[in-house]
């Protein structure tokens, strides 16, 4: 059968500087399948996302596509203050002579967002919605140009796990009705459960192509080139009381925290869990100092002070900011002074009137060396580094020396799965070193491989908590939803 | 009770020749803006049409033609900025600066070249009283016209989204870098109207330093006004008030510099955040990158 939507032959993408991204792909897709497209950071699979939707040349190589391509990016292209139908129609406007026809918009919207099974309000401005939502916008944006492909990149990597589910029961229906669906993603339970075919990229060419059924392990094996690292064993150790919160409320609207307490203590991890947009923004920024908050906080016996982040530093607060590149990293800068960031003031590295460039370096590289930064150099500009290695530098920071309390956001967001598993790993030393480590993550998985307690944030309240050896995905994904537990 | 009333005229008379020239150039830092460059070289592109405007009335005769030449001087220089913030994706405040620093000292060389001496040029054909009063009413047309264009047309919502997020508009198959450049151009060429009014409606001369920080007062309407075209036009029209009440408080013993401050003063305010909230395209001024992997 001679249906294909995409057919790509012999794709070589070189950059300029000589770096080859691709190295002679083949990849075909019929119409009607959702084809998975898997592999580490670096490995190329955002390039070819690309050229599969005819966004970047290749440097040679056939694409043959049976009709034109829409492409949901991971972090959305949205105009945040302009409204649903204003952003899904933009450049294809219904007009009545001169003069935008804006109820026809909003009727094309709405049905439009009917027919995909895609509910949409179209008056909403767009940043007043969740990122669930934003995505909705995205695809039915790209849907209505009726594109015989469509290709999303980390699809489910803001989202929930009810999210996904129905997101991916949405791409089902549209590859039902013949659209071709190319997913970019790390996440192997995505991958497993909905993709017809899987393609594994490594390094720029294709490691292995999987069926569905394929074993998670099967493809991650194939992603890294071998076998995936066990993680660090959790070594069980003496507790001690280390961070304690007493009727924490902060933030505002539906995501606000109302009345939160919590304790973690040294030497365990406590994993809060949640979908998107309960209380874990605010909770973070309090923590954290950032933002204003009521109710109390005390490390180590000593109340933290609202508005001052740099006390908590020096207290022994580190933090894994959950957005890399806006909070956590000066992408301008090198690796070098990004690493001396937060302790730039005291020994060794600062303290007199001059910053310390020979500790720094001892430092930097000890970090690059114990989280595999791979870097050009010390002095080489963060902004030069993939996702992956920009997390393991800022997860670095944080584990640097020893912190009494660590605060991790989102610790291995958009990342590939060995270095996900080096992080976690890290994680868990930590813990068995006697840091507090508190753990905010949307991957409920994640929170099942490294936490000692979990405890489920719904409406900004805890909603439940579970010990190691008593995890339950059903009750905690009830908790999470708002259904309480007798 | 006649003495009020024609005080009072004439009050409203001055105050709309003092904003006709700032609204002009509100406008055109207004479509700039809200196409995503930052616009600082209002004041060169207003120095640029009243120099192209005197130049070509005096050699033709002909003050229309000098109006032609003045619009097509501030649409250059705006498609320059844009061309050089879209396209070498420069930085818009350097690229601005250096715009005003180039037009006032083109136009005070190109005065000498012209008429032989420095400082200021000769008395040209301007457009006299029913010119200025048709400029007038061009000018508070064009507001109403721009608030109709960005808010009603199709092209007046890609270029809103241009000023938002140009990876948006990307992805909606439109070129962001082309719609800024095109904005800067039609924003340049109404500031360039702008120093028309100045040099033929105004005065009937180019002087050195005539447009005296009107493109900055015209940024502060910008500001002032939250980025719209109906508030850049109620931003200059209380800054002509302002300007037109200098006159009258000459004798007054307030001193004029303290008014003067007053449009910087109502900007500043509109950026704290005093009058609302007034909020400026979130890609204002981020040129635009191409970023994949």
């Amino acid at each position: 059968m001679d249906a294909f939507a995409l057919e790509l032959r012999g794709i070589v993408k070189t950059y300029a500087g000589g770096v080859r991204a691709l190295d002679g792909v083949d990849v075909t897709i019929a119409r009607g399948e959702i084809h998975a497209l898997c592999g580490e950071n670096g490995a190329g699979k955002t390039t070819l996302a690309a050229i599969a939707a005819g966004r970047l040349r290749p440097t040679s190589g056939s694409v043959t596509r049976a009709g034109n391509a829409g492409f949901v990016p991971q972090h959305p292209h949205l105009v945040d203050r302009l409204r649903v139908w204003e952003n899904v129609l933009l450049g294809r406007e219904p007009r009545r002579g001169l003069r935008l026809d804006e109820r026809a918009a909003r009727e094309d919207v709405a049905a439009l967002g009917a027919t995909y099974g895609l509910p949409v309000d179209p008056r909403a401005r767009v940043e007043t919605l969740d990122a669930g939502a934003k995505q909705r916008v995205e695809i039915l944006r790209e849907l209505a140009r009726e594109p015989a492909l469509l290709i999303l990149d980390e699809p489910t990597s803001a989202l929930a796990p009810a999210e996904s589910d129905v997101l991916f029961d949405v791409l089902r229906a549209l590859a039902a009705r013949g659209t071709a669906v190319l997913v970019v993603t790390h996440d192997l339970g995505d991958v497993a459960a909905y993709a017809e075919r899987i393609t594994v990229l490594r390094a720029g060419r294709v490691a292995a192509r999987f069926e569905r059924g394929a074993q998670p392990a099967a493809i991650a094996g194939a992603m890294i080139g071998g076998e995936l690292p066990a993680l660090a064993a959790r070594t069980s150790r003496a507790t001690a009381p280390c961070f304690e919160a007493r009727g924490l409320e902060a933030g505002s609207g539906a995501a606000a925290l109302r009345g939160f307490d919590l304790e973690v203590r040294g030497g365990e991890i406590v994993g809060i869990a949640g979908v998107e947009g309960n209380g874990q923004r605010p909770l973070a920024d309090a923590i954290a100092g950032v933002a204003p908050y009521r109710g109390t906080l005390h490390l180590d016996g000593r109340e933290l002070a609202p508005g001052r982040p740099a006390a908590r530093i020096a207290a022994g607060l580190r933090t894994i900011a959950a957005d890399r590149q806006r909070e956590g990293l000066i992408l301008d800068w090198s690796v070098l002074e990004n690493l001396a960031l937060g302790d730039q003031r005291r020994a060794p590295l600062g303290g007199g009137l001059t910053l310390h460039r020979g500790a720094m370096r001892d430092r930097s590289a000890s970090v690059v060396e114990r989280f595999d930064v791979r870097a050009p150099s010390l002095d080489a500009r963060v902004s030069m580094l993939s996702g992956g290695n920009q997390q393991k530098l800022l997860a670095g920071r944080a584990l640097a020396e020893t912190p009494r309390l660590l605060l991790a956001c989102e610790p291995t967001r958009g990342i590939d799965v060995a270095a996900a598993a080096l992080l976690r790993s890290r994680l868990i030393e930590a813990r068995n070193a006697g840091v507090a480590v508190l753990a905010i993550s949307l991957e409920l998985d994640e929170l099942f491989e490294i936490a000692d307690r979990i405890v489920v944030l719904f409406r900004g309240a805890g909603a439940g908590e579970f010990e190691r050896g008593a995890f339950d995905r059903a009750r905690i994904g009830a908790a999470m939803a708002g259904v309480r537990g007798r | 009770m006649n003495d009020a009333f024609a005080g009072a005229a004439s009050f409203a008379a001055l105050t709309l020749v003092k904003t006709a020239p700032i609204l002009f150039a509100a406008l055109g830092g207004v479509l700039c803006e809200r196409s995503g460059v930052v616009n600082i070289a209002l004041e060169g592109q207003l120095a640029a049409g009243a120099f192209a405007a005197v130049v070509v009335a005096g050699a033709t005769g002909n003050p229309l033609l000098g109006l032609v030449a003045g619009v097509v001087a501030g649409a250059l220089l705006g498609f320059v900025l844009g061309f050089a913030a879209t396209r070498f994706a420069a930085d818009h405040i350097v690229a601005g600066m250096g715009l005003n620093i180039f037009a006032l000292g083109a136009c005070a060389f190109g005065i000498v070249v012209a008429f032989r001496r420095p400082g200021a040029s000769d008395e040209v054909a301007a457009l006299g009283n029913a010119g200025e009063a048709a400029l007038i009413a061009v000018a508070l047309c064009a507001a109403l016209g721009m608030h109709a264009f960005l808010y009603l047309t199709p092209w007046g919502l890609r270029l809103r989204a241009c000023g938002e997020n140009p990876a948006a508009v990307r992805d909606a198959g439109l070129d962001p870098a082309r719609l800024r450049t095109i904005a800067c151009t039609l924003g340049g060429g109404l500031t360039g109207l702008g120093g028309v009014f100045l040099a033929l409606a105004e005065l009937d001369l180019y002087s050195d330093g005539m447009t005296a920080g009107r493109g900055f007062i015209a940024l502060a309407a910008v500001i002032f006004g939250g980025w719209t075209p109906l508030g850049a036009a109620a931003a200059s029209l209380v800054f002509g008030a302002l300007s037109a009440l200098q006159f009258g408080l000459q004798r007054s013993g307030i001193p004029s510099e303290a008014m003067q401050a007053l449009p910087y003063l109502a900007a500043l305010a509109a950026l704290a955040g005093l009058t609302g909230r007034a909020r400026a395209p979130q890609a204002d001024g981020v040129p635009e990158e191409r970023r994949f992997d």
